[in-house]
């Protein structure tokens, strides 16, 4: 009787233990049961005819997508050649925020700048591809895990079939632990005389990545077969192999834990796993047994072995064919790691998407939720930008040896009207996430303040227009308590009478103050706040020659303004967040809003044209053909500590900077610093040319340029220029006294 | 002083007070440069060539030009995708839809009007305003479409509350003739 109690007891307490495991399994199974970081994609790249891609960017393209060279393109994720001008893509499908993109087969022909045609194998016109935008980054805390969750259809079947015959010959048949294995383990330990081979089922493995520590104690054991038999209770085979695959560790990238065979694929191979070749798939399954100890990087030989063993196991129990055992068993392991797979290529890019990421997202969220988050980088511009700007101050220390490693830079390239951030170089070290100048560098940013004093003077076109006469004569101004002020030109010299477009085209600063004088510096602050410009403006004249500081971004964000001719549109790093799902979470739309008149800002842009064309950046035309009307403005600092371009053309806008960490000079003004960054960066890449489409507020007149006027009736040939005025405040012909020259008339002077 | 507006003008230049006129496009096309080589300077000569009044004033054929919003097929595709979404009702699809065509075709006026209209169906009418004004800054000559961008701005003023604003949105579509 009292026995009976024991037993009961026991069995109560056994009862109750095993219901406590239930739950806990339950919990952990069907609650969230991956902490998946929150993955970063670049732009997608969309093909048309027309559009401005060449076909080395396409191969560079491709090439980072983990696309294949076979000749007929047959699979998904793959290209074959055709002729020198040609390729054959056949492009994966992509879960995009409005809709599935499916994977199809396209023949592209490419000209020397642009996609020329673009047709399927059947010769039917395709007007319109999109690829798969490739992975950029993962959001995870320093130590975490990463990966890349798959459903049970989304396994191969070979891939199965080779962790069944390598870890759990009766994973389909067992429930949850196996005897036949346990003890057909133990026979091999004991002829080995070592430990050989384990006994755990599929189901103990995941029961132990998932819910325990990795303590080798007795009572762990029991635990986990007791938790893997309540698992096989409670789930099925598929739901349990599904956990397994996107549960199993295997590998370590730095501080990031490679698990499950999703990301492995990605990681080790660059490709789905869906595109992974048997030989490809027993590898991974090779690395279950140790993802160190076989580490196909250092350990090739050893990773090879076991893949080939596994291989081998394939063949014996039929999941493959002896000949395609030996064929999978020929190749090499075909690895292709990603150069910075660990955090991300682009830094400085991600930095700014974090920024703008935790205006509306909790770091936790980013961490854990498997968010999939869709950014505007394009990455050819991104590394040709950061090409331009290595390549740049590499040469700008050559000929000045004194500076050697003391230079540093920042770029920023975004889309012209919609204000995309295309790319963010945030200094040389572009690898590097350290400062990044392009965010944080907040630096005087001189002459680039002066189209926003001439916009505001634009702004009055019954007081300014284009060939107003300025005064470029020395000025000076005492404020009580301060020294005087009496700025000079960076020539020296003071130039007269001239037209108001060559003051800013030749950036004269004595006109510009003189100028602003007459605005004030209210009407200037206020130009520069409606152009995007958030800092606090301190309100003093030394503002007309640029003492404001501003990031390069903050400075892109205000010549964006400028280019997409008055309307201001937020600069953006993310279009569009989807959860784990691939649903739509949250768009961030685009906005545009009109700020400043169309007509005035149509009127600086072709002054800022001339900047270009013939004023301080002329010498941008070494770099870009004159057609493509850039408009543009230096800039340079006090005793040359910033040199700063900024400028557009039709479809982008860019900011460089150039300058020192310690803020020390550089000896580079903005055309021989910044100027030449901006220009080498941008010749690397596709542009459209600037055109300019005159608002109905603007007409053009033929004007004397010296004079600003008209010139009517009676007025001898002059050169002549034809400039934009607001309409109804154009000059209006003025006619030329006809003076006839008193004549001694030849009959009176016969007499 | 020989002063040319070099670009500005040979490109872009109206005469007087005439509407511009749609021409075939003869700007420049796009630009590739090389590896970031350094290119030679563009021909000078010509753009230096000096204006005088008898050369510039008979400008009896206009030589502004400008490039008649001509939508690519990709960017066609894409419109009649949005038409669907919004026929069906799917506003927030059919913006997404111009957007990525936008992003084809950045100063398209037809897209930018197409997503004004958008917004002003999903009741966003200040986003309408927006876009439809953004249109009318790039529609060039395109007189119809500017009326049309100006009726939908009355309308979006209206449903603000803006009267005083529709009524003058209402004179300048009537002025688009």
């Amino acid at each position: 009787m009292r026995l009976l109690a024991i037993l009961f007891l026991f069995a109560l307490i056994l009862a109750g233990y095993l219901h406590h495991l239930d739950g806990v399994v339950r919990v952990k199974f069907e609650g969230k049961r991956w902490a998946v970081p929150a993955h970063v994609y670049a732009r997608p790249l969309e093909l048309f005819p027309g559009a401005l891609a060449t076909r080395e960017q396409m191969l560079h393209e491709l090439n980072q997508l983990g696309y294949r060279l076979e000749t007929e393109a047959a699979t998904p994720g793959s290209y074959g050649q055709r002729g020198a001008a040609g390729l054959r893509v056949h492009s994966r499908s992509f879960e995009f925020w409005d809709g599935k993109e499916p994977s199809r087969q396209v023949d592209i022909d490419f000209d020397k700048i642009q996609v020329s045609a673009m047709r399927s194998p059947a010769g039917e016109e395709v007007s319109l591809l999109r690829l798969e935008p490739y992975l950029i980054a993962s959001i995870h805390p320093a130590q975490s895990e990463d990966r890349v969750l798959l459903r049970y259809q989304d396994l191969p079947r070979s891939l199965i079939g080779a962790l069944i015959v390598a870890e759990d010959r009766e994973f389909f048949e067992h429930h949850g632990v196996s005897l036949k294995g346990i003890s057909r383990a133990m026979w091999a330990n004991v002829k080995a005389r070592r430990l050989v081979q384990g006994g755990s089922t599929l189901t103990q493995q995941l029961v132990k990545n998932f819910y325990l520590t990795q303590e080798r104690k007795l009572v762990r054991k029991i635990n986990e077969a007791l938790m893997a038999l309540v698992l096989e209770y409670h789930y099925g085979k598929e739901e349990i192999m599904e956990a397994y695959a996107n549960e199993i560790f295997l590998g370590q990238d730095g501080q990031r834990a490679i698990h499950g065979f999703g990301l492995a694929s990605r990681y080790y191979f660059n490709r789905p796993l869906q595109e992974l070749d048997v030989a490809g798939q027993a590898l991974l399954v090779a690395l279950i047994r140790g993802p160190s100890f076989y580490n196909p990087v250092r350990r090739p030989e050893r990773a090879m072995k076991r893949r080939n063993l596994i291989l081998d196991l394939m063949a014996e129990y039929g999941v493959i064919t002896a000949p395609a055992a030996a064929q999978a068993k020929a190749a090499p392991l075909g690895l292709s790691i990603a150069k910075k797979a660990g955090g991300t290529s682009y830094p400085a890019f991600m930095d700014l998407v974090r920024r703008q990421l935790s205006r509306d997202y909790h770091l936790e969220d980013l961490n854990s939720e498997g968010l999939r988050i869709h950014t505007t980088l394009d990455p050819w511009v991104q590394e040709q930008a950061e090409a331009a700007l290595v390549d740049r101050l590499a040469a700008f220390e050559a000929q000045r040896p004194k500076l050697k490693d003391r230079l540093d830079g920042a770029l920023v390239v975004v889309g012209r009207d919609d204000g995309e951030v295309q790319s963010v170089v945030g200094g040389r070290n572009t690898g590097f996430a350290g400062f990044n100048r392009a965010l944080d560098a907040i630096r005087p940013i001189g002459s680039l303040v002066k189209p926003a004093v001439y916009l505001t003077a634009l702004e009055m076109p019954e007081r300014y227009n284009l060939v107003t006469p300025l005064k470029d004569e020395p000025v000076s101004l005492s404020t009580p308590g301060a020294p005087t002020w009496s700025p000079k030109n960076y020539d020296g010299k003071v130039h007269g009478s001239i037209p108001l477009f060559d003051a800013l085209a030749q950036s004269y600063n004595l006109a510009t103050v003189r100028l602003g004088l007459d605005l004030g510096v209210g009407p200037v602050a206020n130009t520069l706040r409606e152009l995007g410009v958030v800092r606090t403006i301190d309100p003093y004249p030394s503002l007309f020659l640029g003492t404001l500081s501003l990031s390069p971004l903050e400075v892109a964000q205000v010549y964006q303004t400028l280019a997409a001719g008055g309307y201001w549109t937020p600069l953006r790093t993310i279009r569009e967040v989807l959860d784990q799902e691939g649903r739509p979470l949250q768009r961030y739309p685009l906005e545009v809003r009109q700020v400043v008149p169309g007509g005035p800002v149509h009127l600086l842009s072709t002054a800022m044209q001339r900047v270009v064309r013939s004023g301080t950046a002329a010498s941008l035309s070494r770099w870009l053909p004159a057609n493509l009307g850039i408009a543009g403005k230096t800039g340079t600092t006090d005793e040359m500590r910033d040199s700063w371009f900024a400028g557009f053309t039709g479809d982008r806008v860019a900011v460089a900077w150039v300058g020192r960490d310690d803020n020390e000079p550089t000896g580079l003004t903005g055309a021989t610093g910044a100027l030449q960054v901006w220009g080498a960066a941008l010749s690397r890449i596709s542009l459209a040319p600037l055109e300019l489409i005159p608002p109905e507020s603007v007409v053009f007149v033929q004007v004397d340029p010296k004079t600003g006027l008209q010139p009517g009736q009676g007025c001898a040939a002059m050169n002549l220029m034809e400039a934009p005025f607001m309409r109804g405040y154009e000059p209006l012909p003025q006619d030329c006294a006809i003076s006839v020259p008193e004549r001694k008339n030849p009959f009176w002077e016969l007499f | 002083m020989r002063v040319l507006f070099g670009l500005a003008i040979l490109t872009l230049t109206a005469c007087g007070a005439s509407p511009p006129r749609e021409q075939t496009p003869a700007g420049p096309g796009p630009v590739m440069g090389g590896a970031g080589a350094p290119v030679v300077e563009g021909s000078r000569a010509q753009e230096h060539e000096p204006l005088t009044l008898a050369t510039a004033r008979p400008a009896t054929a206009p030589r502004y030009t400008q490039r008649e919003p001509s939508s690519g097929g990709a960017v066609r595709s894409l419109m009649q995708a949005a038409e669907r979404q919004s026929s069906s009702g799917d506003s927030t699809a059919a913006a997404a839809t111009l957007e990525r065509a936008l992003r084809i075709e950045p100063r398209n006026p037809l897209l930018l009007s197409q997503l004004a209209r958008v917004r002003f169906d999903q009741g966003q009418y200040q986003r309408a305003v927006n876009f439809a004004a953004k249109s009318n800054s790039v529609a060039g000559a395109n007189q119809g479409l500017r009326r049309g961008n100006w009726n939908l701005i009355a309308k979006a003023r209206r449903a603000q509350g803006d009267e005083y604003g529709a009524r003058e949105a209402e004179l300048r579509a009537n002025a688009a003739y």
